[in-house]
């Protein structure tokens, strides 16, 4: 950031402040860098910009009208002033009538990474006022019974987030724009479920959805646990990719994952796996206690001493009988970083083989 | 006649440059509606993804995805029936209602005003004002202006035979062109800038920048896009040009060609002009013949190509940027602007895209000058626009005004004002982006200055007269709905304002919003300011017009209609 400013050549000026940029950067760009709060709802700075909720607008002295300044590059001499009184104005009656199309506007921070954005703004610009009643927009697919993503269009505010998110992150293009106007819908092909669709159930257009309309079904399942979410940053342990994701927890329990925007392999990416497949941690079937199999062939609980004992016999059998190359370990994506490294210094110190792998290898 | 594969259709098309809705056409044209297993063949002959085109698909209203119903011959749609301001109040309603056995449905205007109600099947338009008289015919030409005024565009336009190669060569046709390619492109650009044509599509850009820019720009091949989308309600001048003069056109995109240095150009017409399809293509064919099309042209080292493409039934697509994603296939969304079509236009190459009254100028400019040109106007305004006039008038139809002419000239001298007993209510301009005009407003004059200066514009030249026995609540409610209607859907202020601007102008107990007349105000006013401030385009912007100008014009209607 610090280089960027420093080699800038050029200048505009910036709510009265000359400021410097670099040839390219979008207006909204310099203005985020200068630490101008603009309001957005379309914009997600790994898209290209769309300039769809014209939020973003600046008043651009020369211009007659506002401009987008999410779409509007930033040239040399212009003339930006961020807030006025009638921008304002504009910004207010926008989110007003954005609130006016929605069944409700305050959802679970749970939905997604994203979903508190409308909520946000409409406190900021006080436009919570009930103005511009009329029919709502989308409509919400409940017959989409998938277990991964809640198509709750009834918040759908056509930002087309979604839509962009899935074709220019993820290149699936599964998802796209039916009808127009204030008939506009999120489709797939044909207007059928997500299942029978090219999606891979990435979940990246639930995280960007500003609204909470796209929602992660595994992680609103835990909306009534009491408790305050809290957010640990990790790596996603399911692959070599190494993606960043800050898992959510309620007191001792984990109740979703969402990817780290600034993750340096994935950029707010993540696979099905990494965003959806959290639910094993409290599965009432997981084992917690050893098992050992009896004379009569049949499981039985034991303790941790009969159970190592037994295993231990069971590999030095093998490597006594077949030498140590007959010992091939397998590490599981599902446990930790931790009991992964131990694991391969099992292997190779224990039986010195190296004959040791993940079953996530990505 | 044997029914082609899905095979031979997309092999036919594939190759050729934009063709996504030369090839949904084809699909419609032969199966009467566009079937899962066509879009799925169509996408993967495209190499679209299906659920783009899917989408793309919902948002074109002339493309059915019913199946006809056994009512219908085999792959024919179902009819479609102007609904648009003038229709609606000319039988419109009771021919809906009569051809419903047949699956009909209701189109926005269809650019028939002059002569209500249009009905297309297939590819005729059947006009008529009850469904009993309703019969195939062809666009009445303009009536001539009774005080002779010289015209320009529309000069020749009524000589016998201007249609055709040899009737339009004999009418002093394709002489603009040779003209121009003795000359250099440079000098060719110079003169459309000092006759100071502008743009006759509605923005009123100065043609001669925007050529001069294409020409300057960098990038190959260079376009030029005649946009023959005429999709404004109240709007038919460009049928007139297109149905009688098409070599008038043609002879001007390839002037334009000449002196931008491009080598492809499209005729972007709209769905509803099926006969005009006809006459383009015969045009077409007899120009190439005649070598005025091609490779070479009239022995220089010049190169110009026309290749007819027809819009699915979206007025968005009349909009420069829509019109461009939409020939390349996209979805049909605006263009964020800048960067603009003289850089970045078709397949992101530099292109020059003009409305057909623009471009049919051209011929007559480079045949009789600039200067010529110029002193057509009147009051110090330069050249002439043409005015499709419909509506409570006792000559409706094409005018073509000089510049600066009284609008109380044109609607009572020229094309005899009201029916005996009535009087004027009110007017729209811009077709319906302009708003209503009413009262001393209507002692303006035809320029864009005298139209600013009370809150309208002259735009694309359409103009619908309302007389005193009309509702304009209601016309001003149907207005709205059609900017709703074809809202593209991209940016809020116009997806939500024209949907809740509709819902207050709605009668008879379908209305929402305050019942209070002050809060009524206050709300459509501020939806209106922000979307004038704020849309991404034209439409968004020029809606609001017609609530701004109703409350302007009618008070007393607007302060029952909310009560009520
Ligand atoms: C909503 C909308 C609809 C438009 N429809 C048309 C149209 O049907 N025909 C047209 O020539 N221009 C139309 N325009 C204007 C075009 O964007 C563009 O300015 C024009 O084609 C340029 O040609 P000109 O400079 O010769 O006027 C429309 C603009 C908007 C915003
Ligand atoms: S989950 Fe991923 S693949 Fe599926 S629609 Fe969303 S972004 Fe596209
Ligand atoms: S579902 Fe969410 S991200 Fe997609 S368009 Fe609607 S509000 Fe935007
Ligand atoms: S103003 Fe209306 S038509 Fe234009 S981009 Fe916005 S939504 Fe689409
Ligand atoms: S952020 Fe610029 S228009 Fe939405």
């Amino acid at each position: 950031m610090i280089m960027k400013s420093s080699t800038a050549v050029a200048k505009m000026t910036l709510d009265g402040e000359e400021v410097g940029f670099t040839p390219g950067e979008t207006v909204y760009e310099v203005a985020e860098r200068h630490r101008r709060e603009i309001p957005t709802l379309c914009y997600d700075p790994r898209l290209e910009p769309f300039g769809g909720c014209r939020l973003c607008v600046v008043e651009l002295e020369g211009a007659r009208a506002p401009v987008a300044s999410c779409t509007t590059k930033a040239e040399p001499g212009m003339v930006i002033r961020t807030r006025t009184d009638a921008i304002d104005a504009h910004r207010r009656t926008l989110l007003e009538l954005v609130a006016s199309e929605n069944r409700e506007n305050d959802v679970d921070p749970l939905r997604g990474y994203a979903s508190q954005e409308l909520a946000t703004l409409l406190d900021r610009y006080d436009a919570r006022t009930g103005r511009f009643a009329g029919s709502h927009s989308g409509r919400t697919r409940d017959d989409d019974d998938n277990p991964f993503i809640l198509r709750d269009y009834d918040l759908c505010i056509s930002c087309y987030r979604c839509v962009r998110v899935c074709a220019e992150q993820q290149g699936d293009y599964a998802i796209s724009i039916k009808n127009r106007g204030f008939a506009t819908e999120i489709t797939t092909e044909f207007s059928g479920l997500l299942r029978g669709s090219a999606c891979v159930f990435c979940g990246q257009c639930v995280q960007t959805c500003p609204t909470g309309a796209l929602a992660d079904r595994k992680a609103l399942a835990n909306a009534e646990v009491p408790g305050k979410i809290e957010k640990t940053r990790t790596i996603c342990p399911y692959c070599g990719v190494g993606c960043s994701v800050d898992v959510m927890t309620k007191g001792e329990r984990v109740v979703g994952v969402q990817p780290a925007m600034d993750g340096p392999a994935n950029e707010g990416a993540l696979c099905v796996k990494g965003q959806f497949a959290f639910d094993f941690v409290h599965h009432h079937e997981r084992l917690v206690k050893p098992w050992v199999r009896g004379e009569d062939g049949r499981l039985r609980e034991a303790s941790w001493d009969e159970a190592l004992d037994r295993a231990a016999q069971g590999f030095l059998k093998a490597v006594a009988e077949h030498g140590r190359y007959s010992v091939y370990g397998i590490a599981s994506g599902r446990a930790p970083h931790e009991a992964a490294y131990t694991m391969q210094k099992f292997i190779r110190m224990g039986f010195g083989t190296n004959q040791i792998d993940n079953c996530s290898r990505a | 006649m044997t029914v082609p594969t899905d095979k031979e259709l997309s092999e036919h098309w594939r190759n050729e440059p934009a063709p996504l809705l030369p090839l949904l056409h084809a699909f419609h044209d032969r199966d009467g509606y566009l079937s899962d297993e066509a879009i799925d063949h169509v996408s993967q002959a495209l190499k679209i993804p299906i659920a783009e085109l899917y989408g793309t698909v919902t948002f074109y209203h002339h493309l059915s995805r019913r199946e006809p119903g056994s009512h219908a011959p085999q792959g024919v749609a179902a009819p479609r029936v102007c609904m648009g301001p003038i229709c609606s109040l000319r039988g419109g309603p009771a021919i809906l209602e009569a051809l419903k056995s047949e699956g009909a449905t209701a189109m926005p205007c269809a650019g028939r005003c002059d002569e209500p109600v249009p009905v297309l099947r297939g590819a005729e338009v059947f006009v008529g004002m009850t469904p009993e008289s309703s019969q195939a015919r062809s666009s009445p030409m303009p009536p001539p202006n009774p005080d002779g005024v010289e015209e320009c565009v529309f000069a020749a336009i009524r000589e016998p035979g201007r249609a055709g190669i040899d009737g339009y060569r004999k009418t002093c046709g394709y002489e603009g062109l040779e003209r121009a390619v003795a000359v250099s492109p440079d000098d060719v650009t110079e003169i459309i800038s000092e006759s100071q044509l502008a743009g006759r599509g509605g923005a009123g850009f100065p043609t001669g920048r925007k050529w001069k820019a294409v020409a300057e720009a960098s990038g190959e091949p260079k376009t030029v896009v005649c946009n023959a989308d005429e999709g404004e309600p109240g709007c038919f001048k460009d049928r007139a040009i297109l149905d009688y003069d098409p070599h008038g056109l043609i002879e001007g995109m390839a002037i334009a060609a000449y002196a931008s240095g491009a080598t492809r150009g499209f005729i972007y017409l709209r769905y509803e002009y099926p006969e005009t399809m006809n006459i383009l293509e015969r045009a077409i064919g007899e120009a190439e013949a005649a070598g005025y099309l091609g490779e070479s042209i009239l022995g220089k080292d010049f190169d110009f190509r026309i290749y007819l493409r027809r819009g699915a039934g979206a007025y968005i697509c009349g909009e420069e940027g829509s019109l461009l994603n939409s020939l390349e296939g996209k979805h049909p969304f605006p263009r964020n602007r800048p960067p603009y079509p003289v850089t970045h236009g078709y397949e992101n190459l530099p292109t020059v895209v003009n409305n057909v009254e623009t471009l049919a100028s051209v011929p007559h400019i480079l045949r009789r000058g600039a200067e010529w040109y110029r002193g057509l106007g009147q009051n110090g305004h330069a050249g002439t626009k043409l005015i499709s006039l419909s509506g409570d008038i006792r000559r409706p139809g094409n005018y073509e005004v000089p510049i600066g002419l009284p609008l109380q000239t044109l609607l009572h001298d020229w094309a005899g004002g009201p029916s005996d007993g009535r009087s004027i209510r009110a007017v729209t301009m811009a077709g319906l982006s302009g708003g209503f005009l009413a009262g001393d407003d209507l002692d303006v004059t035809l320029d864009e200055p005298s139209i600013r200066s009370v809150g309208s514009m002259l735009g694309a030249g359409g103009i619908m007269v309302f007389d005193d026995s009309r509702d304009m609540i209601a016309v001003a409610h149907a207005a709205m709905e059609f900017f709703a209607e074809e809202s593209c859907g991209k940016c809020f202020p116009c997806r939500i304002g024209t949907q809740r601007l509709t819902e207050r102008l709605a009668g008879g107990g379908q209305g929402q919003g305050p019942t209070d007349l002050t809060e009524w105000i206050d709300e459509v006013t501020d939806i209106g300011q922000t979307m004038k401030a704020t849309s991404a385009c034209g439409l968004g912007m020029a809606a609001p017009l017609i609530t701004e100008s109703l409350m302007r014009c009618f008070p007393r209607l607007v302060a029952e209609h909310v009560k009520s």
